[in-house]
């Protein structure tokens, strides 16, 4: 699996291209992405128009899509662009930086950037979203609105997760990092997440998701006995390669049956070990997705569990 | 009353369902002549004054590829040395599932067939044009022909020899990622999706290196392959440039439902009838690639009504840029449906089984409408 479609919806609301032949139309229920494409004016003309736009004032988010056609283009004059922009777009309240497809780059090819001028010009974001994790960095994560915060790497770095474990979110509900692999970047390690399993940190946190990892089995074994697991409603390690060792120690734990949901999609495990999974959740009424099951894929190669969307 | 003369290889899938097709309306079935026994002297065309010709695919089969190369072999290539094997060398050559045969001189050696043919088949009313079939089986002239006609086209790299020349003309456009095809190549044969960001690179393809010493041979593969050894990388190219290649800028194709699509349309009497959606996790959506089909209906809310208006005159002009009753055209459009491309123009795409437009098939809108041609 690879990441080919562009996001429809974002934070709620429908994700519309950004046209200037047509301008903004419906603030209230359209976010705009702005993206580059071959032959095409540069982002920050592009954005430019974009806040020139009457209805300014009245948009509630923005989705940054490719930003540059050159290789090794990191958004630095596009974070410089919102964040000159601040005074007219005071409704602001969702950012999504790079909302670019594998066709355009993989994952692990987006080069980001230390990403901390964009959360602190806008203060009262209640949705941060980034894909990308070469570079990035997002700085001391004091804010008292981010409700959501979503981190998509081909491989997540130790400092990225210690700047969210340092963090003060005191409203966050949403919190997906996407840890990718050791080849295309990881060096985070689960040791890095104690103080998230402890279940103090985010204090409103209804779900967390540690996705698209080739650590997902022994994140599984920690979350298991972590008072986190107490806390949110639901959990997803979709995504990685997760397999029967992380889902027994999930099924051994007495906190599993609290939660409302449980998302393994994408996964590695055994028939009997899916049964088992489907049938204690049935029991429970948790739902569960087990979908995709990498054991009955074309390319299931019992030597190598890939995460979905690695390089 | 029509009689319907095909040049095929009996047996195969395309000629059963275009038989059936006739049968269905009730018509003479189609007198089938064999590209093997034409090619081995067993048998001619034989036109009457009311004849109407179909030129059918000639792959699938091996003994044909071995004959037509048989006949490349012989064949002069004004443009260049290509990879080359000898009529001895031919003779001995056995079947192997999915190699790469030299496929600039299969190509030359069905050209000259067709030339071979284009003076029995003056006045014959023709499906498909041996000129039309030609520029369609070059890459490289079908997207000159294209863009001479004003079509939406990938930009192309000028012709390329080896993996620096690639290099140093990606480097001089500013482009990171191309498309390289075999220009004879059918479907996604030879086709590499190669990229470059810095000292990384990557080749999405489906075409296997099998090396021994200095010898590569290719084969394409049905899984996917992904390489990112530069070195690798460069001997995958310059093999394919032994068999001539075309460049395209690799542009990124819009997505839905989580996989991105290009669509197989297919015009017939210059019009825009069948297509199929061809969704895919991987930059290559070729169908027998087991990627999953979809329909038009379920897409369309989302390219948008005008979108789709703008992309149908641009299949209906190229249709009608050449001569022939039908062609299969490879459509795909930017992820913000702002523009869209002719990726290719397939000289036998019309084997769309199950696929349905006015509750008609390929075979039997194409027969309706070579009717209508002829007849009136």
């Amino acid at each position: 699996m690879t990441i080919n479609e562009h996001a429809v919806t974002f934070a709620g609301k429908r994700v519309s291209d950004w046209n200037p032949q047509i301008g903004i139309i419906n603030p209230e229920t359209t976010l705009y992405r702005i993206a580059t494409e071959y032959d095409g004016p540069e982002w920050t003309d592009l954005f430019a128009d974009f806040v020139h736009d009457p209805a300014i004032s009245q948009v509630t988010g923005i989705v940054v899509g490719q930003w540059t056609m050159d290789v090794g283009g990191d958004p630095f004059r596009v974070i410089e662009a919102i964040v000159s922009a601040r005074e007219k777009l005071p409704k602001l309240n969702a950012l999504f930086l790079g909302d670019i497809t594998f066709e355009e780059s993989e994952i692990s090819w987006i080069n980001q950037t230390d990403v901390s001028p964009l959360l602190e010009a806008y203060p009262r974001l209640e949705h941060f979203r980034v894909r990308g994790g070469d570079g990035l960095s997002l700085g001391t994560l004091h804010y008292d609105h981010l409700k959501s915060l979503i981190v998509e790497t081909g491989g997540l770095a130790r400092r990225v997760v210690l700047e969210v474990m340092g963090a003060q979110l005191p409203e966050l509900k949403h919190l997906e990092l996407w840890l990718g692999t050791d080849a295309y970047g990881r060096t985070c390690t689960v040791e890095d997440f104690g103080p998230l399993l402890a279940g103090q940190l985010f204090p409103k946190l209804h779900y967390l998701g540690l996705r698209d990892s080739d650590l997902a089995d022994p994140l599984a074994v920690v979350l298991a006995r972590a008072p986190i697991l107490e806390l949110i409603r639901t959990l997803d390690l979709s995504l990685g390669t997760l397999s029967d060792t992380g889902v027994q120690a999930l099924l051994d734990s007495a906190a599993l049956t609290h939660l409302e949901s449980l998302d393994i999609h994408h996964h590695y495990c055994s028939d009997a070990m899916e049964t088992s999974l489907v049938e204690a959740m049935k029991a429970a009424g948790v739902k569960l997705d087990a979908s995709d099951n990498q054991r009955h894929s074309k390319y299931f190669d019992a030597e190598r569990h890939y995460v979905a969307v690695g390089e | 009353m029509l009689d319907f003369l095909i040049l095929g290889n009996p047996g195969n899938r395309r000629i059963t369902l275009f038989q059936e097709a006739l049968r269905q309306l009730e018509l003479p079935l189609a007198r089938v002549v064999s590209y093997l026994d034409l090619m081995a002297g067993r048998d001619s065309l034989h036109c009457s004054p009311h004849t109407v010709m179909r030129i059918e695919s000639p792959g699938k089969d091996f003994e044909v590829e071995r004959a037509l190369l048989q006949i490349g072999a012989v064949c002069d290539d004004s443009e260049s040395e290509y990879e080359r094997l000898s009529v001895a060398a031919l003779q001995s050559l056995v079947f192997e599932k999915g190699c790469i045969l030299p496929s600039r001189q299969w190509y030359l050696g069905y050209c000259a067939l067709l030339n071979r043919l284009t003076p029995q088949l003056a006045g014959v009313p023709l499906m498909n044009t041996p000129s039309d079939i030609q520029i369609m089986f070059d890459k490289r002239a079908c997207h000159q022909h294209l863009q001479c006609h004003d079509i939406a086209v990938p930009q192309c790299l000028p012709p390329i020899e080896n993996y620096q020349m690639l290099i140093g003309q990606m480097r001089q456009m500013g482009w990171h990622s191309v498309f390289v095809k075999l220009a004879h190549g059918s479907s996604a044969s030879g086709v590499v999706a190669y990229r470059v960001n810095g000292q990384r690179h990557q080749a999405i393809t489906t075409v296997e290196m099998a090396e021994s010493g200095e010898a590569i041979r290719l084969y394409n593969s049905r899984q996917m392959q992904t390489y990112t050894d530069p070195r690798v990388i460069a001997r995958l190219i310059d093999t394919l440039c032994r068999n001539r290649v075309h460049v395209e800028q690799w542009i990124p194709k819009a997505g839905i439902n989580g996989k991105t699509f290009d669509l197989r349309v297919m015009t017939i009497a210059g019009r825009v009838q069948h297509s199929v959606v061809r969704m895919s996790h991987s930059p290559i959506t070729n169908l027998h690639l087991l990627n999953e089909r979809g329909d038009l209906d379920s897409i369309l809310p989302q390219i948008g009504a005008s979108t789709w208006a703008g992309a149908r005159q641009t299949c209906e002009r190229a249709a009608q840029s050449f001569d022939s009753l039908y062609s299969g055209i490879d459509l795909a459009f930017a992820p913000n449906y702002r523009h869209h491309a002719i990726l290719e123009m397939n000289a036998f795409g019309d084997l769309l089984p199950g696929i349905l437009y006015q509750g008609r098939d390929t075979y039997t809108s194409q027969i309706l409408a070579i009717q209508e041609r002829v007849i009136g």
